[in-house]
């Protein structure tokens, strides 16, 4: 038994380093079988993904290798959490964090790389994807009990949809529950005010050290 | 690390027609029979009497036969193997291939007042080290980085820099030759068992004086490869004609062949050119000029058409700073030369002509050369390239290629990734400091002198060799009178400083 968990650990491992999609899905469902704690496993994971950041962050490793890394894992996480809420055990993290690209806007690499780096922190992170409506933002924080929202726009044109979000979160009364950061080329310092972002930061890195901030003033 | 050499896979650029090629051709083997080449060496002219040509030796003119002409052309290798100190970083020289090298200036130049003075033994000595470092740097020639350094008197600079560059890196290096110093060079480059590279420079118009005659002898019987070179002056040395000075500089070429293949059959050649227009306001050579890429491409073509390896990108500029301008002359040298076919560019280091040398610009240059590098290499289009099946994999939106296995496994082929530019985003340079080229020239630069370790160093006895062969060389000069008291007694405090002969 201890030989077969290490084994089923060190692939969870590997397949993150490796980038590989199939081997973590195995593995966290061979993990589920031999009744290895999620929580152990989803570390484990973390941890990796954790030093695929540091190394990006060192300039040793790219974004392919990021998002390889980070695809890998998401692949994983679903398998493991069904497992954590049927033990009804909880997820220690930093936070839990909602992100997602604005609607009409479908880019996604920049909100990839947030979301990777986030998770690499230690953030317990829900990618919503690209195209994402105010309503299924509502729907994933308030499913998610999420203390953090983290929206993507690249485009003058749509980083306006990030105001309708905020706005659609005061509606549904979830405002106050949530802190709301905001990122993409087109967006600014200025503009994050004035739509009533808490925080805004222009790179990936930054994103985390303000999520970690925004955390602590929660 | 070995030598990055990179294969060029589409045709050359040709900015000759082949008739064009032919008048040229023509036009030379009629300079070289009609007007004849001044050889200022005696055993030279006995040489080629007794070879066909027809020597007049009251103006010491020498007319080559074009059939002799011919046959020293063909003798020469087209694609060679060139050994290096490190066999890691042997080379072939012809063919499609294309390697860089440093470029050397006579002085360091103060970055924050752009004033140039001579270098120390220190800055000489690191200067290699970022050479070595360099990815992109294939050859480290002669007299590089500087042309000397501070308390070594200028006789012993050709030997000092070559000893430098033997203990201070792997890569091929070459020498030049001044008052016999050859000699001693060929001496220092079986003790390090490397093969070596030196010029064989006209003095244009149309002349060879003792001093180069005798070192290119030297050099061709060691079995060394010989660069024949035109320094010429287009509208001072040659004529002002792209066409004309191109033909000079041929038959001036051509005659330190047949000199070569008549020492010994079957010397290794590297044609080089080194010409320049003449700048019409003050007669300095016109660095940085254009005309420089046409004559290069021109000459980088016919000497195709002859089956010879060519040195033919100097990457000169005319700029007196690290800065804009300098960026353009470079790039844009290098770059006609690289699609033009030639098989050597030098272009890492050098500021105005060969004025100063600066570790900055050479970092800064290399990701010029690596740039260009890549262009060379092409675009490769197999099942695996046109990846039509990741692709369809992939689909329409939201799919994407940054996930996936083929775009990791290629990327870092077919991306060159610079090793100073800045690339980041507007937020990423605010956010790090705003730093420009100079400044990030200047982190790497004491990262290299800070962390780079020389491959395979000297062995002890090589170094012995090499401090013995250096101090027969001093004592040589010195008793010929070519060192002064005064010069001999700074040199000899430089020899004795704590940690000889790195500073």
């Amino acid at each position: 038994m201890a030989e077969e968990k290490k084994e089923v650990l060190d692939n969870l491992r590997r397949a993150i380093y490796e980038y590989n999609n199939e081997l973590a899905v195995e593995s966290a469902k061979k993990a589920v079988e031999i009744g290895i704690d999620p929580l152990e496993a989803l570390d484990i994971m973390t941890v990796a993904i954790r030093e695929i950041g540091d190394a990006f962050g060192r300039g040793e490793l790219w974004l392919p290798d990021l998002v390889g890394a980070s695809d890998a894992m998401q692949s994983a996480v679903p398998v493991l959490e069904e497992e954590i809420k049927k033990r009804g055990e909880n997820r220690e993290s930093l936070g839990i964090v909602v992100i997602g690209t604005v609607f009409g806007d479908i880019h996604s690499i920049g909100k990839t790389m947030v979301a990777t780096l986030l998770t690499a922190a230690g953030f317990e992170v829900h990618d919503v994807g690209v195209n994402v409506h105010a309503k299924k933002f509502v729907e994933a924080i308030k499913e998610n009990n999420a203390n953090i929202l983290a929206m993507s726009a690249l485009m003058t044109t749509t980083c306006v949809e990030q105001e309708n979000v905020i706005k659609t979160l005061k509606e549904d009364g979830i405002r106050d529950r949530v802190k709301v950061m905001v990122g993409g080329a087109a967006v600014t310092e200025e503009f994050a005010e004035t739509i009533g972002a808490d925080g805004y930061d222009p790179t990936a890195p930054g994103a985390v050290e303000l999520a970690k901030k925004l955390v602590e003033k929660a | 690390m070995s030598v990055k050499g990179y294969v060029r896979n589409f045709k050359p650029l040709e900015i000759l027609t082949e008739g064009q090629i032919e008048q040229i051709h023509a036009a030379t083997l009629n300079v070289l029979s009609k007007t004849g080449i001044r050889f200022e060496s005696e055993r030279a002219l006995k040489l080629f009497e007794k070879n066909r040509c027809k020597v007049d030796w009251e103006s010491n003119r020498v007319r080559f036969p074009a059939s002799l002409v011919e046959e020293s052309i063909k003798m020469c290798p087209s694609q060679f193997h060139v050994k290096a100190r490190n066999p890691k970083n042997d080379m072939v020289w012809g063919g499609n291939r294309t390697y860089f090298q440093a470029l050397s200036g006579m002085d360091i130049v103060d970055i924050d007042t752009w004033k140039t003075r001579r270098p120390t033994r220190k800055e000489y000595y690191d200067g290699i080290k970022v050479l070595d470092f360099l990815e992109n740097v294939s050859i480290i020639p002669w007299y590089t980085p500087y042309f000397g350094f501070k308390n070594v008197p200028s006789v012993m600079a050709m030997p000092e820099g070559l000893a430098a560059r033997l203990r201070m890196s792997g890569k091929f290096t070459a020498a030049g030759h001044t008052k016999g110093c050859e000699v001693f060079n060929i001496q220092l480059a079986h003790a390090a068992e490397t093969e070596l590279r030196t010029m064989m420079a006209a003095s244009p118009p149309l002349t060879f004086y003792e001093e180069t005659v005798e070192a290119a002898y030297r050099i061709v019987e060691a079995g060394f490869i010989l660069l024949p070179t035109s320094g010429c002056v287009y509208g001072g040395t040659a004529p002002a004609t792209l066409a004309g000075s191109l033909v000079t500089s041929n038959a001036e070429i051509i005659a330190g062949i047949v000199f070569a293949q008549l020492v010994r059959p079957g010397t290794r050649i590297i044609v080089q050119d080194y010409s320049f227009p003449q700048n019409m306001r003050n007669g300095s050579p016109a660095f940085g000029a254009i005309e420089i890429s046409m004559h290069q491409a021109a000459f980088n073509q016919i000497w195709h058409w002859y089956g010879v390896p060519t040195d033919g990108a100097v990457a000169y500029p005319s700029s007196k700073k690290i800065d804009y301008q300098s960026g353009y002359e470079k790039a844009i040298i290098a770059s006609l030369g690289a699609v033009s076919g030639t098989n050597t560019i030098w272009i890492q280091g050098a500021m105005y002509g060969e004025l100063a040398f600066h570790p900055y610009q050479a970092i800064i240059d290399d990701d010029i050369a690596g740039m260009l590098g890549r262009f060379l290499e092409g675009i490769s289009v197999n099942d695996e390239t046109l990846a039509v099946d990741v692709i369809d994999e992939v689909g329409p939106i939201p799919g994407h290629f940054l996930n996936k296995a083929h775009t990791r496994k290629w990327w870092k082929q077919e991306h060159y990734v610079p090793g100073v530019a800045d690339r980041l985003t507007y937020a990423e340079w605010v956010k790090s400091g705003q730093k420009d080229i100079l400044q990030l020239a200047e982190e790497k630069y004491n990262d290299i002198i800070d962390n780079h370790k020389i491959e395979l160093p000297l062995t002890p006895s090589q170094e012995e060799d090499i401090e013995r062969i250096l101090k027969e060389a001093r004592d040589y000069y010195k008793k010929k009178g070519l060192i002064t008291d005064k010069e001999w007694e700074d040199y000899q405090k430089d020899l004795s400083s704590k940690n000889y002969p790195y500073e």
